[in-house]
């Protein structure tokens, strides 16, 4: 399955037909793949669109649907699949009985009502497709969305600024500038990532708490942590910056470019995509974040981001229909967001020092 | 290459004079300040702090009255049942998922390096996409569609319904790998064409090819994203945060930290909890990073060598 570069030598039909079948079988693996893994995206999207009744019914089919009625002298008569001796009809049930129950004829409403032995209750109700938006109206009222998107956006805003700036800058660095021990840094930087959150947790609640800094119901605990840069975007940004040529810097110092000037207006025109991949990269992790949310900001509803607030609300109100529409709601945007960008996102993710 | 290009330019420009490197030096220390001042405050005294805090009955309440208790702390976890279940949970997810998340991320890569392969960019971004998902979402969507999976096909086949949870640690683990399948991807794309070119004159195989070629050229990717996959079972947010689920956390021996945390208040032994999960993590670490002498590759012996 390795790089093919056969084309070559495609004299003879067989290898033709040889080369086909193979493109066709990975391509539909891909396919069939794809199919399977992204399988329960459909299911969440057909949930929050299904009415909270059908889920009671256990013969209810599985599209969003509502039962058909029959509007008989100003009621609703649900109605029913009713199996007769010449097969099965569908009647309107009007007055429920023990072991024999009165139906409605719907193609002939004025008619006599008709009676039929047997138990209602076994009965299957006749199902039409239709779709309902009463679930985003109960979630609607159930979370303040806007306020927690506002949240949301503000603290991704002000955190990608400072992750930014300070990320770009030791980036740079740890990729120009000779500095006795730098090996030994970097090794250390490496290794942060490797710390688990919860040695640190204590000490630094410890520190954000009433005792010391009193950011507690604040977004200081979540926003300026990430003005010392992080290392992971260090990491990937670094690897970037070494891969740039030396020789564009060397040109623009001996212009008398300093060298802030060099990164502004050599290195980072080049290293679009990887600036962008970081940016949605963090975005995506304060979108996500749920870990500090539930620690600083637990007592404090109105600061609250999109994921924690909704979890939250979750909870509180358990119906089925109403979480999937939560879980809808709180992954479209960055799905949206990466489904906009994947021209630019993670297209330059190397680790390693092999150059093509 | 240009790592060699690089070196290069590096030795010719050896001779100059000292107070040059130092002033190289000192602005590159002051480009890597913000990071240096947020290990230090942030990363490196809150360790330490958890040791001192390890050592003593600190309370979250009563700070004044904290005293010095030695090894206590320590000597109870030996005591606590839960507190083993979950670090050997921790260990257990670990071993679950990371081999599960390697494989399919390694397999996947494999056919995207294929050039018979088509529409690569949206393949790899919708592969990538149920890695962003919430986990506040992927509960629900994997209850979900559980549900609807007992009525499409377990019942009509007269199954018994799926019990449980058993399969959600999988279901995440395989809706997790997009970081890892792409930093292979990355790696496997950056191998050398002339490599293969020159095995196939050799009259190697596909198969041998990726055996003897590919998996050592991107052992240290595979290495890097071993490593992440650690720090995530072992409760560290790496590149996205996952994990909390409805208040309780998939790595079991986080929730246990944060419950003695927050619910008994008892800092000193969350501190030690904290640094025992510190400690294996450390060593499997450095046992994984001794193994990657024999089998990680790295390409050249340059200054600034990866990892």
């Amino acid at each position: 399955m390795r790089k093919s570069r056969r084309r070559g030598d495609t004299s003879t039909l067989t290898f033709k037909l040889w080369d086909f079948t193979g493109t066709a079988m990975l391509n539909l693996f891909m396919f069939l793949f794809l199919v399977a893994y992204l399988s329960p995206l459909p299911f969440m999207v057909i949930a929050s669109l299904t009415p909270q009744v059908q889920f009671l019914d256990a013969n209810a089919p599985i599209l969003p649907s509502e039962r058909v009625k029959l509007n008989y002298h100003g009621k609703d008569l649900i109605v029913y699949r009713v199996p007769t001796d010449d097969g099965e009809k569908h009647w309107a049930l009007y007055k429920p009985g023990r072991q024999s129950s009165q139906f409605i004829d719907p193609a002939n409403p004025e008619g006599e009502p008709i009676v039929w032995n047997g138990q209602w209750r076994r009965l299957k109700a006749v199902y039409q497709f239709k779709p309902t938006l009463e679930n985003f109206k109960d979630f609607l009222g159930i979370t303040k969305l806007p306020l927690l998107l506002k949240n949301t956006i503000l603290v991704a805003l002000i955190s990608e600024i400072g992750v930014l700036c300070s990320s770009i800058a030791v980036a740079y660095g740890f990729s120009r500038f000779r500095i006795p021990g730098v090996k030994y840094i970097f090794f250390v930087l490496i290794a942060t990532i490797m710390i688990p959150s919860n040695i640190t947790l204590v000490p630094t609640y410890y520190l954000f708490s009433g005792h010391m800094l009193n950011w507690i119901g604040t977004w200081l605990p979540l926003i300026v942590p990430h003005f010392f840069g992080s290392a992971i975007l260090i990491f990937l940004l670094r690897q970037n910056f070494k891969s740039i040529p030396r020789d564009l810097d060397e040109a623009a110092m001996l212009d008398g470019a300093g060298p802030l000037r060099i990164l502004v207006s050599v290195i980072l025109p080049q290293s679009v995509p990887v600036v962008t991949t970081v940016a949605l990269l963090h975005f995506f992790y304060i979108w996500n974040e749920t870990r500090m949310s539930s620690l600083y900001l637990g007592i404090s509803p109105n600061l609250q981001m999109i994921s924690f607030g909704i979890q939250r609300s979750q909870t509180f109100f358990f119906t089925p229909e109403v979480l999937m529409v939560g879980a809808l709601v709180v992954m479209i945007i960055p799905v949206v967001v990466l489904l906009i960008s994947q021209r630019f996102f993670m297209q330059d993710m190397i680790v390693t020092q092999i150059e093509k | 290459m240009d790592v060699a290009k690089q070196s290069g330019v590096l030795i010719k420009s050896k001779p100059v004079r000292s107070s040059r490197l130092r002033q190289e030096a000192r602005t590159g220390l002051l480009f890597l300040s913000p990071w240096l001042i947020g290990f230090v405050l942030l990363k490196a005294l809150p360790i330490l702090a958890a040791l001192i805090f390890s050592v003593t009955d600190f309370q979250m309440l009563t700070p004044e009255k904290t005293q010095f208790i030695g090894l206590e702390n320590y000597a109870h976890f030996f005591k606590d049942a839960i507190a083993g279940a979950s670090l050997f949970g921790s260990l257990g997810y670990f071993l679950l998922t990371v081999p599960l998340e390697m494989i399919v991320a390694l397999a996947l890569a494999a056919i995207f390096t294929s050039a018979r392969l088509k529409n690569k960019r949206i393949s790899r971004t919708l592969i990538f996409m149920t890695s962003i998902i919430p986990s506040t979402s992927i509960f629900f969507i994997f209850v979900g569609s559980l549900q609807y999976a007992d009525r499409l096909f377990f019942t009509p086949l007269n199954l018994p319904p799926i019990q449980g949870f058993g399969l959600l640690l999988p279901f995440m683990a395989l809706w997790s790998i997009g970081p890892g399948f792409l930093i292979i991807y990355s790696a496997m794309e950056s191998v050398p064409d002339e490599v293969y070119e020159a095995a196939r004159v050799d009259g190697a195989g596909p198969f041998a090819r990726f055996i003897f070629i590919t998996l050592p050229m991107i052992s240290p990717a595979i290495f890097f994203t071993l490593v992440v996959n650690l720090t995530g079972a072992f409760g560290g947010a790496v590149l996205l945060d996952r994990g909390y689920i409805l208040s309780f956390s998939l790595s079991p021996m986080e929730s246990y930290i944060n419950d003695v945390m927050f619910t008994q208040s008892d800092l000193g032994y969350a501190s030690a909890l904290a640094w025992i999960t510190f400690g294996v993590m450390m060593t499997i670490t450095v046992i994984l990073f001794r193994s990657a002498r024999n089998w990680v590759y790295f390409p050249e012996e340059d200054e600034n060598a990866e990892i």
